[in-house]
């Protein structure tokens, strides 16, 4: 359905009307960010990542608000998302998991020390994105080729170290998480 | 105890940004304040008929919308003397469009509203009509009579030409055994960093000070432009450096924007934000290296170099901004590179364009003048039948031949081995192995090639850095500089030399150079200079306390031992160095520094798609003294992943009615792990004579000699009739497609 068959829709009956927002109207729901209740009041309009900025989750970036860069990459039910491209009420109910996390989950306290060990930063807006996308990866698929690792860790950008240190860093990290038996 | 710190990998502090608490502009909030959003031309040339506010200072929220006729007519100036002429200041910018618009992006209005998404919506509400006029689009034509003018009544299109003169040109063409000529172009491509551009701006209503947030790379020279155009003085103005995502040479020049966010807050009374969005960032921060070439060059049959001629047309987009000339200037200063000619003659000419202005991007008029120079060396090499290693060797300035000046040009090499340098990269890609390697896949059906190039890099320039030591209440220093930090990690190395100066652990000795209160004067960071200029400063800060410990303590200053927090004479008598007040330096540097560098690549060509893979990749760099290697080998290996990107994916492209068409990351395309190898990286360390640390510095690098190597690599594959076509760059699958055609 369009936007405008979903306007057209609005405007015709009056059964759909209470469940329609207009973009300003604001919207509350509840989230669960990093284990802890949110109640968020945001437009229907607002991204997740302005939502969760708005709560003081600064660690998300907005590098290009396109879907293209991956800096506000968010677990959302352990999945990896771009959270610039997701409205913020699409996530009601849903698990959130952000750069911020403390205590860090086994995987995201590995690679920030992976990370800092393999130089797998320099200017830092791309980090928290691509740590987010890697601890998707790990928890998702924790015996990931070096290749299909490679593959993912290519959906987000990073300017200053061109990615290669990332890759090893990520490799550093699935290494500890499994023992050491790859 | 005495530490030692210089020389030494010592890890940086990440951890802010690897928990999220890193505070880039976008995170700084202040209470009440509003967002701005600008509205920007959408066509290259046009006259203004009408902008109409009215709709979009009725939309809810929006508290004033500014146009032109709101704003005093100022210009943004000048950064650099030497990038300065008579002339420039004809070109320069307004901050919100007069009268002309002169490039899709071009400033027109600024809205401001309570909440950044309705001050987004109210901008596409400002009603815009234009007249529009024809637009210059060729580098080459720009400056041809009869060309439309971006500035009519200036009477050219011509911003500046660049002549550099040495030795005897037409007589060594008249004893060359071989003349080769040809067009070379490099194209339009930027810095892109990941972060956008963004500014928060307030003043405090009971000093009267305004506080710009946003600030990077040159902050002291923003708040002077800001004090000239805003019309309050350099004291009521202090500019605050956060955490930065990457600035490559783009980021912190002043723009348009950094002015008028600061004159909204002073007007409105209230803090006002802007942070730059992708789209915007594409045509609004500035572009860099489109230039065109004609070059020639004169050699003896036996490979020796005599002379080259080379005019060129540099792009400088539809304004001069704050870099002035340095589009054309700094080409023309590394066109000679590291070889022994008897004699050139330069001609770069700055044109205008209907298109976003042009400023510097790492590895700035280097990158381009060497791909110019280092390809037709290979296809000289060619014609000759000698391997290009060969011609290099053959004509590369011997270690005992320095210093080297071209006099009466600037271009002076101070200190260095080349020859040296050049063989260390060859010994370390196995150079021998590696053609047999090349010739075995060949024979094998694949189409590989290897390539390299040699460079000058200017760096280290001035005029100079001041730094402040002060100690700390809890017994340690806050070192204050006039540099930023750019995510390079410039404040370790600077607490490095420091904390090894005063003789204390690293831990006691914080760098601050967040804000231009902190310290009177300050030139920023670029042109490789961060480390040598302050890093030197503060050399002298702390050679400023052992004088005061010395006075004290009655004894020759080199007699006093700084270590342990303590200022010890010979005869064991000592004051602690918290008791002497401020250490103060400064370091002065009048010339620039040029250093030595090259790079090595092997690629392949997909022939079905005709994509570049870049299989191996090495940059070596002489950085006079390495502070602290492994940072520094991540400068490197970063511009090189850069100069990949420039060399095959990233371009700019505008279309005939001067129409950006890479607005998004999606167009522009930047190199992910997919596309980049491990890149390797040798640092040399031969230290200079013009600095007391003997640093040559290192930050750009990385990125000079890349796009050349990938390009001659590239040619190498090609073989020698196709590669000879190579002429420009980049080398995206279509362009090597096309050269894998017949001709």
């Amino acid at each position: 359905m369009t936007y405008a068959d979903h306007r057209a829709d609005h405007h015709s009956g009056p059964q759909t009307r209470d469940s329609w927002l207009e973009p300003d109207d604001r919207a509350q729901f509840d989230l669960v960010v990093n284990d802890q209740p949110v109640h968020v009041r945001a437009p229907a309009r607002c991204t997740l990542a302005d939502a969760l900025r708005q709560q003081g989750l600064i660690g998300t970036r907005l590098g290009c608000e396109q879907g293209s860069c991956g800096a506000c990459t968010v677990l959302l039910d352990g999945q990896p998302i771009r959270s610039c491209l997701t409205l913020a009420v699409q996530a009601e109910g849903c698990t959130l998991e952000t750069v911020e996390q403390a205590p860090p989950s086994r995987e995201l306290h590995a690679l920030r020390r992976a990370f800092h060990q393999h130089g797998a930063l320099q200017c830092g807006f791309c980090t928290s994105g691509f740590l987010m996308l890697a601890v998707g990866l790990l928890r998702d698929e924790p015996d990931a080729t070096p290749e299909r690792v490679r593959e993912v860790l290519s959906a987000n950008l990073c300017r200053c170290t061109g990615g290669v240190p990332i890759l090893r860093a990520v490799l550093a990290a699935q290494q500890e998480l499994t023992g050491g038996d790859r | 105890m005495t530490y030692s710190y210089i020389g030494a990998s010592v890890e940086r502090d990440d951890s802010p940004f690897l928990d999220g608490s890193a505070c880039y502009v976008a995170d700084v909030d202040r209470e009440g304040q509003l967002y701005a959003r600008v509205v920007r031309s959408p066509v290259a040339h046009a006259r203004i008929v009408s902008v109409d506010v009215a709709e979009a200072l009725a939309q809810p929220g929006v508290i004033t919308v500014i146009t032109a006729a709101d704003v005093p007519d100022v210009r943004i100036p000048i950064r650099l003397p030497m990038a300065e002429t008579p002339d420039t200041h004809k070109f320069l910018q307004p901050p919100l469009a007069r009268e002309v618009v002169r490039y899709v992006g071009e400033p027109i209005a600024v809205v401001v509203a309570g909440d950044p998404y309705l001050a987004e919506d109210a901008a596409e509400l400002v009603d815009l009509e234009f007249d529009e006029l024809d637009v210059v689009n060729d580098v080459v034509s720009a400056a041809c009579a009869g060309t439309t003018l971006v500035h009519p009544e200036t009477g050219t299109n011509l911003v500046a030409t660049v002549p550099l003169a040495f030795g005897e040109v037409e007589e060594a063409f008249a004893r060359a055994d071989i003349v080769l000529r040809d067009r070379l172009r490099v194209h339009r491509h930027t810095a892109v960093p990941m972060e956008t551009r963004g500014l928060l701006a307030e003043v405090d209503q009971g000093t009267g000070v305004l506080t710009l947030w946003g600030a990077a790379k040159v902050k002291h020279f923003t708040r002077q432009a800001l004090s000239g155009m805003l019309g309050i003085g350099r004291d009521r103005i202090r500019l605050v450096e956060n955490h930065v995502g990457g600035g490559f040479g783009v980021r912190g020049e002043p723009y348009p924007e950094d002015y008028l966010i600061a004159f909204l807050a002073l007007r409105l009374g209230r803090p006002v934000k802007w942070i730059e969005d992708r789209v915007e960032h594409f045509v609004a921060t500035n572009h860099a290296r489109e230039q065109e070439h004609d070059f020639e060059v004169a050699a003896t049959a036996d490979g020796r170099l005599l002379a080259f001629r080379d005019r060129a047309w540099c792009d400088q987009g539809a304004y001069v901004r704050s870099q002035g000339i340095l589009p054309a200037l700094l080409p023309a200063l590394h066109m000679p590179g590291p070889y022994r000619w008897q004699a050139f003659s330069v001609e770069t000419h700055g044109v205008l364009t209907h298109r976003t202005p042009v400023g510097t991007y790492r590895g700035p008029g280097m990158t381009e003048a060497t791909f110019v120079r280092e390809r037709m060396l290979d296809r000289l090499a060619h014609e000759l039948r000698l391997d290009p290693a060969d011609l290099r060797r053959r004509n590369l300035i011997e270690s005992g031949q320095l210093p080297w000046s071209f006099k009466p040009t600037p271009i002076t090499y101070e200190s260095g081995d080349f020859p040296a340098g050049f063989e260390r990269l060859l010994d370390q890609a196995g150079y021998a192995d590696l053609r047999e390697q090349r010739d075995a896949r060949r024979a094998r059906g694949e189409c590989v090639g290897i390539g390299f190039a040699a460079y000058t890099e200017i760096g280290g320039i001035g005029p100079f850095e001041e730094a402040r030591i002060v100690p700390r209440p809890d017994g340690g220093f806050v070192a204050h500089v006039g540099v930023g930090s750019l995510g390079q990690g410039v404040e370790t190395v600077l607490a490095q030399i420091a904390a090894e100066k005063l003789g204390v652990p690293m831990e006691a000795v914080t760098i601050d150079h967040h804000d231009t209160s902190e310290l009177a004067d300050g030139f920023g960071a670029f042109a490789s200079r961060a480390t040598t200029l302050a890093g030197n400063a503060l050399a002298l800060a702390a050679e400023d306390l052992r004088g005061r410990a010395a006075a004290k303590l009655g004894v020759p200053s080199a007699d006093v031992r700084l270590s342990g927090g303590q200022a010890t004479a010979p005869s064991g008598a000592s004051v602690p160095l918290a008791d002497l007040g401020e250490g103060w330096g400064r370091f002065d540097k009048p010339h620039p520094s040029f250093s030595f560098g090259a790079a090595l690549s092997l690629i392949a060509i997909d022939p079905g798609t005709g994509q570049v893979r870049v299989l191996r990749h090495l940059v070596l760099h002489d950085v006079g003294r390495a502070i602290n290697p492994k940072l520094l080998r991540r400068q490197l290996a970063g511009a090189a992943a850069q100069g990949i990107g420039a060399a095959v994916l990233e371009e700019l492209l505008y279309d005939e009615y001067g129409q950006p068409l890479s607005t998004l990351l999606a167009d522009y395309r930047m190199p992910t792990v997919e596309e980049l190898p491990d890149i390797e990286v040798i640092i040399e360390e031969r230290p200079t004579p013009a600095n007391p640390l003997g640093v040559k510095g290192g930050g750009e690098s990385g990125m000079v000699g890349t796009p050349a190597a990938i390009a001659n690599a590239v040619a190498d594959a090609l073989g020698a009739a196709a590669g000879a076509r190579l002429w420009r760059l980049p080398l995206t699958p279509d362009r090597v497609r096309e050269l894998l055609r017949p001709a």
